[in-house]
C-alpha cells in the first residue's frame, strides 16, 4: 500500500512538474511574442540604439559577423526600468528569456522562426544591375542579367572567371520545395483538371537569400546601406506569416535545361531589370512574349489553343494545356493574354 | 418627391448600366524589343546589358534632352580610375574582363597577390575578422576598398544619368541581356486618342542609352524615334553612322573617349 501511495506521489510530482514547465514555456512564448517593432515607441528609435552589429556571439550562431542575438538590458531598460521590478517573473523578460528568474540566461533562439514578420525587404534589383554593370563581354553564352551570369557552364570549369550574377543570391536549388500553382479563378474553371504524369524536380527551382550574409558582402562597410542602417532595407508592414511555397503558373518549365540554362535570367525575367521592387511585378514576372516571341516556343501556343479549340468544336473531352502548364492551370480557359500573343 | 426619384431612378440605372462598358475598355498597351547587335566597321559588337530608356515623344519633342546629350561630358572608365590614382594593376584587373567596377566578378587569391588595393583590403578584412577567417576576408574584400575604387564610377554615372533627366522623365527603362541581346520593354500605355474621328493607330517613343557606352575607343550615344502600336511588339535595330550618311530617325553620338595614360596590361 505505502508502495502504490510512493508511486502515486511520485507521478503526481512528475506530471505537475511537466504541466508548470508547459505552462512556463507557453506563458514565456506568449511574451515573446507581445513584442512589436511598430509600437508607436519602438517607431521613433534608430534600429542600431538597440540591436548589435555584429553581436558577440556572431562567429559561435553564424560563422560571419551577423546580429545573431537580441539586444543587451541596456537598450530596454531606460523605457522600461520599472517593468524590470514587476512581480515575481516581469512579463518583459519573457520577450527574450525562455526561462525566466534572476539567474535565467536562457534565451530563445534568435530570430524568432515562428514569429509573424514585421518587416518586408526592399532590394533594388535595377540598381543592383547597374552597379556590377561590365563594359563589353567576350562569352557568347549562359550569362544572366547582373554581369556575366550563368548558371552552369561557367562555374563548371573553376579555370574560368567566376563573374558576380543573379545566381549569387538565386543559386539553383538542391532540395525540391513545397510548390504549388497561383489559384485561379472558379469562374474561368473550364474542365475537372485530369491527373499528370508530371515530376517536378528540384533543379526546376532557383533559391533565394534568407540571411544577411549575401548582402553583407558588399554592404557590411563602406557601401550604403551598411550592416547598422536595418531600416534601409527592412520596412515595417503589417504582420504577416511567411510561406515558403513556390507558386507557379507553369510548373513544368525546367531553370536547369539546355535551352534555358544557356539563357540570361532576364531574356525571360524581363522585367527584373526595369525595378526597384520586386511587389510592383507580377509574379517577378516572365511575360508570355517571351516565351511565344521565341524561335523555341513561338508555335507551341497555338499549337495549344488550336488543340484546345478542336476539342470543343468536335465536342470531345475538352483538351487541358500541357505542354507549359499542369492540369492545375491547363484545365481553365484561355486567358486573353494568350490568346492575343498567338495571333 | 417619390414620383421625382422614380422618374429619376431609370436614368440613373442606365447610366450605371453603362460603367461596366466603360471600364472594360482594355488600356492600350504596347511593347517594344530593342536589339543591340551593332555593327562598327564592318565589325560584329554585341551591347550587352546596357541600359535603355524609353520617353515618350520622337526626336522634335525631345530636343532639348538631345542637346544635353551631344553636350554631356564623357569620363572614361580607364581616366575615372587614373584619376582616383588606382594602381595599373588595378585597371588592368577591370580591363581584363571589361568590368567597370571591382563588384563585376570574384577577387580571387591570385588577385588579392597581384593588386595592391586588394591586398590592403584583404589585410584590414584579417585585421577585422581575425586570421582564421581568411574567407570571410576574401569574399568580403570589397568592404574594406575605398569607396571612390568599389562604386566610384557607378556613383559618377548615376550622377550625369540624374543630370540628363532633369529635364524630362523616361516612361520605362529595360536592360538588354547577354544572349539574345535584346531590351524588352512591354506593358508601354499608349496616347492614341481620336482625331477627326479616326483613332490613332500608334505613338512615337524615343529610345536612348542616355549614357554614352564605350565600345573599343569610341563612346555611343543613340536617340531613335520608334512607333508603337496597340498590342504589337515593335523593333529597333540599333545602328552605327557610316562616314557622314546619318541613320534614319535617330541621332547618334560618336565620340573618341579621352585618353589617359595607362600601362599595358599583360594577357
Amino acid at each position: 500500500m505505502n508502495k502504490n501511495r510512493v508511486k502515486i506521489l511520485f507521478l503526481v510530482l512528475v506530471v505537475s512538474a511537466c504541466a508548470t514547465s508547459f505552462w512556463n514555456k507557453t506563458s514565456a512564448q506568449k511574451g515573446r511574442d507581445t513584442y512589436l517593432h511598430s509600437s508607436a515607441s519602438h517607431k521613433k528609435i534608430n534600429c542600431s540604439s538597440c540591436h548589435k552589429s555584429p553581436t558577440s556571439n556572431w562567429s559561435s550562431a553564424r560563422g560571419y559577423p551577423d546580429v545573431a542575438d537580441y539586444p543587451d538590458h541596456d537598450s530596454c531598460i531606460n523605457c522600461h526600468r520599472n517593468d524590470f521590478f514587476r512581480g515575481n517573473r516581469p512579463a518583459i523578460c519573457s520577450i527574450c528569456h525562455s526561462n525566466v528568474s534572476p539567474r535565467g540566461q536562457a534565451r530563445f533562439v534568435f530570430p524568432v522562426k515562428n514569429r509573424s514578420q514585421e518587416f518586408k525587404t526592399i532590394f533594388p534589383h535595377d540598381v543592383h544591375q547597374n552597379i556590377i554593370a561590365s563594359n563589353e563581354k567576350k562569352y557568347d553564352v549562359a550569362v544572366a542579367h547582373f554581369v556575366k551570369a550563368n548558371f552552369r557552364t561557367m562555374f563548371d570549369d573553376d579555370k574560368k572567371t567566376q563573374f558576380n550574377n543573379c545566381a549569387i543570391c538565386h543559386p539553383t536549388a538542391t532540395v525540391l520545395p513545397q510548390f504549388t500553382t497561383f489559384k485561379q479563378s472558379k469562374t474561368e474553371f473550364l474542365v475537372e483538371p485530369s491527373a499528370d504524369n508530371f515530376t517536378a524536380k528540384a533543379e526546376f527551382f532557383k533559391d533565394m537569400p534568407d540571411n544577411h550574409a549575401s548582402c553583407f558582402n558588399c554592404h557590411y562597410q563602406g557601401q550604403k546601406p551598411v550592416r547598422t542602417d536595418c531600416a534601409s532595407c527592412h520596412r515595417l508592414t503589417s504582420p504577416y506569416f511567411e510561406s515558403k511555397t513556390v507558386q507557379r503558373y507553369s510548373l513544368k518549365f525546367d531553370h536547369a535545361s539546355e535551352n534555358h540554362a544557356n539563357k540570361d535570367c532576364t531574356t525571360c525575367h524581363v522585367r527584373i531589370t526595369q525595378t526597384s521592387d520586386l511587389r510592383s511585378l507580377l509574379n517577378a514576372d516572365v511575360p508570355l512574349l517571351t516565351c511565344s516571341t521565341s524561335s523555341c516556343h513561338g508555335d507551341e501556343l497555338s499549337d495549344e489553343i488550336g488543340k484546345r479549340e478542336k476539342s470543343i468544336a468536335d465536342k470531345e473531352k475538352i483538351f487541358q494545356c500541357n505542354y507549359c502548364h499542369t492540369s492545375a492551370i491547363g484545365s481553365f480557359k484561355i486567358p486573353a493574354s494568350h490568346l492575343e500573343q498567338s495571333k | 418627391m417619390l414620383k421625382f426619384y422614380s422618374k429619376l431612378l431609370p436614368v440613373v440605372l442606365l447610366v450605371f448600366s453603362f460603367i461596366p462598358n466603360i471600364a472594360q475598355e482594355p488600356l492600350p498597351l504596347g511593347s517594344l524589343e530593342v536589339s543591340g547587335r551593332i555593327k562598327i566597321n564592318g565589325k560584329a559588337e554585341k551591347l550587352q546589358r546596357k541600359r535603355f530608356y524609353l520617353l515618350r515623344g520622337g526626336l522634335e519633342e525631345n530636343k532639348n534632352l538631345i542637346k544635353k546629350l551631344e553636350s554631356a561630358e564623357i569620363t572614361s572608365r580607364d581616366c575615372f580610375y587614373s584619376q582616383m590614382q588606382a594602381s595599373p594593376q588595378f585597371i588592368c584587373w577591370l580591363k581584363e574582363e571589361n568590368c567597370e567596377s571591382p563588384y563585376c566578378r570574384e577577387i580571387d587569391k591570385t588577385a588579392i597577390e597581384s593588386v595592391p588595393e586588394f591586398q590592403t583590403a584583404f589585410q584590414k578584412g584579417l585585421r577585422q575578422f581575425g586570421k582564421s577567417r581568411s574567407t570571410i576576408a576574401q569574399s568580403w574584400l570589397i568592404t574594406n576598398l575605398s569607396p571612390p575604387l568599389s562604386s566610384g564610377f557607378y556613383l559618377r554615372q548615376k550622377s550625369l544619368l540624374e543630370s540628363l533627366l532633369s529635364i524630362v522623365k523616361p516612361l520605362q527603362s529595360s536592360m538588354t541581356d547577354s544572349v539574345s541581346v535584346k531590351a524588352i520593354f512591354i506593358d508601354i500605355p499608349l496616347n492614341l486618342p481620336e482625331t477627326d474621328g479616326k483613332k490613332k493607330k500608334s505613338e512615337t517613343f524615343l529610345v536612348s542609352n542616355l549614357l554614352p557606352l564605350e565600345v573599343g575607343d569610341k563612346s555611343y550615344i543613340w536617340t531613335c524615334e520608334t512607333e508603337i502600336s496597340n498590342g504589337k511588339l515593335a523593333k529597333l535595330v540599333l545602328q552605327v553612322p557610316e562616314g557622314d550618311k546619318k541613320v534614319k530617325n535617330c541621332e547618334v553620338f560618336v565620340k573618341d573617349l579621352p585618353v589617359c595614360k595607362t600601362e599595358n596590361c599583360k594577357k
